[in-house]
């Protein structure tokens, strides 16, 4: 199959007053697995559902491929799109909702059969081929809405919030076959999610938005490594913000802490500082003073807020059987290995 | 067997061509009485189909004068008259030439054709009481023989009739009395008997169900009713009384009637001989014009011909009638019809007021007797008002006719109307309770 | 419809002569449809009541005489009173059936559903007379009171036997409005109820009901409707002083050219468009029942030994009551001769031998009728609750309120005004008169019925998850693609729903058709019902032909419900809703 890449160029789109997405810029490639990032109410879905041709229409070019498809109904853009609900037509059965999109299109009979059990045989449902959806677990209704969309060979893939439906167990393996299939099909595939675990672990690259505007497209270690902003490194994973100021090397804290750099940027204001880059040491020790306010226990380790000059400062450190750790109230020093730290403008 | 194979055949030539020649009939007679003849005269006149449209008189002829732009009916078919005057004065009826033969001119002095033409009666109708005998027998009640009977305290709450606007035959009984004992003492007549009953119907059919059913005694009917009811089985009797009006059925030819020929052949077979005893089937029970159409008659069944049959009947005037029709429906709704609850109340205190000073010798409670029954008794307009064109015209306005001037809107005049009879009745009963409360 | 839909976003090119939208042009069509078949007919007659009856120049005097005159004034305050206290009883009745059915496991609960539907199919004429021969100041009942007590209970009298009949009739528009909303009602509601401690009638009032609220309104609103525009029943009743028998009796009374008549239909679609309209005024904003979904309704409690016999006892108590037309009926076709006695003096099947030798016609007639109205009705319904829910159509919500205005007109009305306006219209291929073709049956009774129709079909289309069509589309099927293969599949309980309240409601109207039947051959039932009910002969096949109009909707009303129940269940637990 010819794979397309998708670009987006200044898309604008609003609900009468209220602006959704500002601006959107951006460029998807030819069989790439891209994640949508953001909070709820981000704007993810909206621009997800512009691509595939539903809500009002939007300003700005969406190509698919070198064809411009913003002018298109949905059904002409030959987008492939996997509703949050499954959206399973209840009246119809597992066959007949995978064979839907083939009889639109005018196939003939033996070649819609052929295709529907082709891609029945991929999600690995050809046995429940005649159930009717409401027969079905959630995660089996999962994979007949995965079957139905790609059995119309679709030139990308579009899926909102796909494992949120799934309970915890199932919603891992299900990102794995997930993955896997995208791999072997090697669809272009958008993936919208709010769960920033799900987009590190499946996307080559993804878009973290909020309030409808892009705030960094990047792979999901160059976003942690390098965050643009500290939306941006607050939303993957945790981050300790420490605001202060470069100088000579090194990275003031306003709260009168050192903390050398390996390459300093002028102006910059903010350095951030992940939990498991800084060490927890007895009082004394050299680093960040400050006091024990609260402790989690988190299994493979062990979560401290500690309270400092600088504001509080989370740290985690690994757990094995028989330590205590620190106690609550209890004054102790970090030690921060901040030479590659990231820093903010 | 090659006969009637033949007659299949024409039958099935005759109803492939039948679009032609189908005679289109608008009418407020019943099943019972549309069917036999329907059957009857395509027997008789294979080339036709007679199509039946029913329709209660009034529906009907609002409905020709709705539907005159484009007809499509063939024959008017009713039993009022009136209506049919209604129909000629407005150009709705064609004058044909009909053949008929042995009708005489009139029966119990009423003309049983139009002098122009126009409509023709084919059966006649009388006005009668009918009651209930089941229900007579358990209220213990005599049997009303004449009008006046129908007067008597001892009927309160057993009669029905229905509204002469509703029904153009009830419209007859009612003029009848009126032009039989005069415009004031038939009104009189007409609110004390209104004062007894138990309801006024919307259908003229509504009054023969009500006796059949048991619900009320005595019911102020056409006499097919009740001699179709009493063959149809229900413990139903017909009494004439002696002032009645023998008044045709008619039928007639609409202007510009689309087949014209099969409405004139539908005509002739109705009076013809063969016709006429069709109106002897048991369901429909109507006195043929014919006279000798009698000589088949079941026993007992009542030959207008003969001068034994109501002795009191008058010469009905159609155009005294006709020039006061909707004047004299709507001064009748509105003291009787809309008003029935109020004049009951002043009949029934009046009735009881009687009863209480009944042997007594209390002048004062006779003079409220008197006063009260002159309330009830009164009258809005004389019968000179009644039949002033300025003033009757007040009823009949249309936009056709613009020039004629009238004094007043309808809803003004009811509304006057109202107000009075409401005030009369209501002080009516009040001093009629006052005489029953003297000793 | 074809491929012709285009995308509801602007394309941005510009076009001389834009193509109209499929869906733009189906909204056309029907916006055509109601203003020639329901707006300008009422129009022509309503049109009337502002002319000077003599010069045909325009004039409000005609109101100033309504409103000088008592009569009239006392009639509003009647209709107003009747309609009122209609509304009060059908609760009455409606109440106890919805609550028992609804709440409690309750082997009987569908079968009561079921007969509950039975009342709104009673023909006209011979509901009031059997009603009369049982609940009449002679009949059954009080021949029976009178004769072992000594008394007797004006039910039937005046206004009391108007409202009588009318709720004993109408009450299942509560009924069902009122069960629906109940079992949409979200479970937790009621247990978080329960848990802050409250319960039993106290918690009914207080939390159910309220939240059933919407769903009784709607109810109730359609009877005080049916009841302020009802004609039929005052006039067999020969109550008068009533509005809508007075439109009529002014209208088709011979030789009057009297105004007042059409002020009163003025007057009556007038208000009842304002009741229409303060009904939803009041429901909007408290339509809370159907914002909580797939709570499963509340829940059903088991009942004890004694409440069972309690619950049975109030409901065959009322069933008896609802269904004792329908008892007179069968009495009555049954009977021979029914003359002041408790029953009829024998029993025979002649009158249905009558009836199927000659009757047959007015069966098929009414099936014909009926249920092309119904397909009309649903068909429409569909399509407006497309239009109005799915569509950005500018003048959109003006459909749906057009179509619900036909509820606000009486059939007299309506009728007259087809005569006004179609009279003269020579159809082409030999159909003859346009105003006596039986076609204009069917329309008129689509119209009239159109209301039940579209609610059963927007409620069915709100069921629809938004996502589902989207699916499809996606999938590249396109808008009328959509709609036939998934929108109108989705709706068929919805739509059979509908199909059948239209059905089984015109298969038994007569106010309208009485206008316009052009000739007998093209009678309806209730039509047949009424000539033979014209002679005493006629009054026992009159009854066996009320009797077949109930079996046939009875049994339509039976297998469609029975489909219905076959897609709920095949669909319970089905995906599709967004979260
Ligand atoms: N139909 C709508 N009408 C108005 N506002 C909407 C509509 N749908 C979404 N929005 C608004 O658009 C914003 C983005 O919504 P959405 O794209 O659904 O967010 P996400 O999928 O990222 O959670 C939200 O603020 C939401 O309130
Ligand atoms: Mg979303």
């Amino acid at each position: 199959m010819e794979k397309s890449g998708i670009r987006i160029e200044d898309l604008h789109l609003s609900f009468g007053e209220t602006t959704v997405l500002a601006g959107i810029n951006m460029e998807i490639l030819p069989g790439e697995f891209f994640a949508f990032l953001g909070p709820s109410g981000s704007g993810k879905s909206t621009l997800l559902r512009a691509i595939a041709g539903f809500g009002p229409a939007p300003r700005g070019r969406i190509l698919i491929g070198d064809r411009d498809i913003a002018d298109l109904p949905p059904w002409k853009r030959n987008v492939g799109m996997v509703f949050q609900s499954y959206a399973l037509w209840p009246h119809l059965s597992v066959r007949q909702n995978v064979a839907f999109g083939l009889e639109e299109r005018r196939l003939p009979k033996r070649e819609i059969d052929s295709k529907v059990d082709a891609a029945l045989e991929l999600v690995g449902l050809l046995q429940l081929a005649d159930r009717m959806p409401a027969q079905l677990s959630g995660g089996q209704q999962q994979r007949v809405a995965l079957a139905r969309t790609i059995a119309i060979e679709p030139q990308v893939l579009l899926l909102d919030e796909p494992l949120s439906n799934l309970d915890a167990a199932l919603r891992v393996q299900m990102r794995r076959e997930l993955l896997a299939l995208q791999r072997k099909l090697g669809l272009t595939t958008i993936f919208v999610t709010h769960d920033q675990e799900e987009a590190n672990t499946t996307s080559d690259r993804m878009a973290v938005l909020d309030g409808g505007v892009i705030q960094q497209i990047g792979t999901p270690q160059e976003l942690y490594d390098t965050p643009a902003n500290g939306f941006v490194a607050g939303f993957l994973g945790t981050a300790n913000v420490l605001k202060g100021q470069v100088s000579d090397g090194h990275f003031l804290t306003i709260g009168g802490n050192r903390l050398p750099l390996a390459c300093p940027r002028t102006g910059a204001d903010r350095i951030v500082l992940r939990p498991q880059n800084v060490t927890l040491g007895p009082a004394g020790g050299e680093g960040i003073v400050g006091t024990v306010s609260h402790r989690e226990f988190l299994g493979s380790s062990i979560r401290y807020l500690v309270d400092t000059a600088d504001g509080q400062i989370i740290v985690d450190t690994l757990h094995s059987a028989g330590q205590t750790g620190q106690e609550t109230g209890a004054t102790v020093s970090l030690r921060v290995d901040s030479l590659n730290a990231p820093l903010l403008v | 067997m090659r006969k009637i194979l033949l007659t299949t055949a024409l039958t099935l030539i005759a109803g492939a061509a039948s679009a032609a020649d189908k005679v289109v009939v608008v009418t407020s007679f019943p099943k019972d009485l549309t069917d036999p003849f329907k059957a009857a005269f395509e027997a008789a006149n294979p080339a036709y189909e007679l199509e039946v449209v029913s329709r209660n008189t009034n529906a009907s002829v609002s409905y020709l004068q709705e539907t005159r732009g484009a007809n499509t009916t063939d024959l008017f078919w009713a039993s009022a008259p009136d209506a049919f005057e209604v129909l000629k004065a407005e150009g709705l009826l064609a004058a044909v030439d009909v053949a008929a033969e042995g009708i005489p001119d009139s029966v119990g002095g009423y003309p049983i054709n139009d002098p122009a033409g126009m409509y023709f009666g084919f059966a006649a109708s009388g006005y009668g009481i009918m009651y209930n005998t089941r229900y007579v027998e358990a209220n213990n009640l005599p049997i009303a023989k004449e009008w006046e009977d129908l007067m008597r305290p001892e009927y309160n709450g057993h009669v029905a009739m229905s509204s002469p606007s509703r029904s153009g035959t009830t419209h007859l009984t009612v003029e009848t009395v009126l032009q039989g004992d005069g415009w004031d003492a038939g009104w009189a007549k007409w609110k004390w008997i209104s004062g007894n009953m138990s309801t006024v119907t919307e259908r003229s059919f509504g009054v023969p169900d009500a006796v059949n059913s048991g619900s009320t005694g005595f019911g102020i009917v056409i006499d097919f009713f009740g001699l179709a009811s009493k063959a149809s089985g229900f413990p139903v009797e017909l009494v004439y009384p002696s002032l009645t009006a023998i008044v045709p059925a008619n039928i007639g030819v609409i202007e510009n009637a689309p087949n014209a020929e099969g409405a004139k052949a539908f005509v002739e077979y109705v009076l013809s001989p063969e016709g006429q005893q069709v109106l002897l089937n048991p369901a429909i029970m109507r006195l043929p014009v014919n006279p000798a159409a009698y000589e088949t008659a079941p026993e007992g069944f009542p030959n207008p011909f003969t001068p034994e049959f109501a002795p009191g009947a008058i010469a009905f005037d159609v155009d005294l009638s006709g020039s006061r029709y909707t004047l004299v429906n709507a001064l009748f709704d509105v003291m009787i019809t809309y008003r029935m609850d109020d004049l009951r109340a002043a009949v029934a205190a009046v009735q009881q007021a009687e009863a209480a000073q009944e042997g007594k010798d209390n002048a004062e409670a006779k003079a409220l007797i008197a006063e009260a029954r002159a309330l009830v008794e009164a009258l809005p307009i004389t019968e000179a008002e009644a039949s002033d064109p300025s003033f009757a015209g007040v009823f009949q306005i249309s936009r056709d006719k613009p020039d004629v001037e009238v004094v007043g809107r309808q809803a003004e005049v009811e509304q006057a109307w109202d107000a009075f009879a409401v005030a009369n009745y209501a002080k009516a009963k009040e001093l009629a309770d006052q005489a029953a409360a003297m000793n | 419809m074809s491929d012709s839909f285009q995308p509801t976003r602007p394309s941005g090119r510009f076009t001389l002569f834009p193509r109209l939208s499929g869906v733009a042009l189906t909204g056309l069509l029907i916006a055509i449809f109601l203003m020639a078949f329901l707006i300008l007919p009422v129009m022509q007659v309503i049109y009337v009541a502002f002319l000077d009856a003599r010069t045909g120049a325009l004039t409000l005097q005609n109101f100033q005489d309504f409103f000088n005159t008592n009569l009239f004034r006392e009639s509003f305050v009647n209709s107003f009173y009747v309609s009122a206290m209609s509304v009060v009883f059908a609760t009455i009745i409606a109440l106890p059936l919805a609550y028992i059915t609804t709440r409690f496991t309750f082997a009987g609960a569908a079968v009561i559903q079921s007969l509950g539907f039975i009342p709104l199919i009673m023909p006209p004429f011979v509901g009031a007379v059997a009603m009369t021969l049982l609940f009449g100041r002679n009949g059954s009942l009080n021949l029976l009171l009178d004769q072992y007590f000594g008394f007797k209970i004006p039910f039937m009298e005046g206004l009391n036997g108007v409202i009588f009949v009318q709720s004993l009739h109408y009450f299942p528009f509560i009924l069902i409005n009122l069960s629906a909303s109940l079992r949409n009602i979200d479970r937790s509601m009621e247990e978080a109820a329960q848990n802050l401690g409250s319960s039993g009638l106290r918690m009914f009032r207080r939390i159910v009901f309220p939240l059933a609220m919407p769903g009784y309104l709607a109810g109730a609103a359609l009877v005080f409707i049916k009841v302020f525009d009802d004609l039929g029943t005052p006039l067999l009743l020969n109550v008068n002083n009533m509005l809508a028998p007075q439109a009529y009796l002014r209208i088709t009374g011979v030789g009057i050219n009297d105004p007042m008549g059409y002020v009163i239909s003025f007057i009556l679609v007038a208000f009842s468009v304002f009741a229409l309209w303060v009904s939803l005024l009041f429901m909007r904003g408290k339509d809370y029942a159907t914002v909580q979904k797939g709570g499963g309704g509340l829940a059903k409690r088991d009942l004890s030994q004694r409440e069972k016999v309690l619950a049975w006892g109030v409901i065959l108590f009322i069933l008896a009551l609802v269904l004792s037309p329908h008892f007179g009926l069968l009495l009555l076709a049954f009977g021979t001769i029914w003359s002041f006695s408790p029953l009829p003096d024998g029993f025979t099947l002649q009158h249905f031998g009558t009836v199927f030798t000659q009757s047959s016609q007015y069966i098929w007639n009414t099936i014909i009728y009926a249920g092309s109205a119904a397909v009309i009705d649903v068909i429409l319904g569909t399509a407006i609750a497309y239009i109005v829910l799915r569509s950005g159509l500018i003048g959109r919500k003006w459909l749906d309120y057009m179509a619900t205005a036909a509820l606000a007109v009486p059939g007299v009305v309506l009728g007259i005004g087809y005569l006004r306006m179609f009279h003269g219209v020579e159809l082409p291929f030999g159909l003859g008169q346009m105003s006596s073709f039986w076609g204009l049956i069917i329309v008129a009774l689509a119209v009239r019925r159109l209301p039940y129709a579209l609610r059963a079909c927007m409620a069915a289309l709100q069921q629809v998850a938004l996502s589902l069509e989207e699916a499809a589309e996606s999938l590249g099927a396109t808008k009328s693609s959509t709609i036939r293969r998934i929108v109108v599949p989705l709706m068929t309980g919805g739509i059979l729903a509908g199909f059948v309240t239209s059905f089984a409601t015109a298969a038994v109207e007569l106010s309208a058709t009485i206008m316009l039947v052009g000739r007998s051959s093209d009678a309806p039932l209730a039509y047949g019902i009424y000539l033979f009910m014209q002679s005493p002969s006629g009054r026992g096949a009159g009854a066996a032909l009320g009797i077949l109009a109930v079996v046939i909707v009875a049994l339509g009303t039976y297998l469609s419900q029975r489909i219905i129940e076959k897609d709920r269940n095949r669909r319970a637990a089905a995906p599709g809703t967004d979260h």
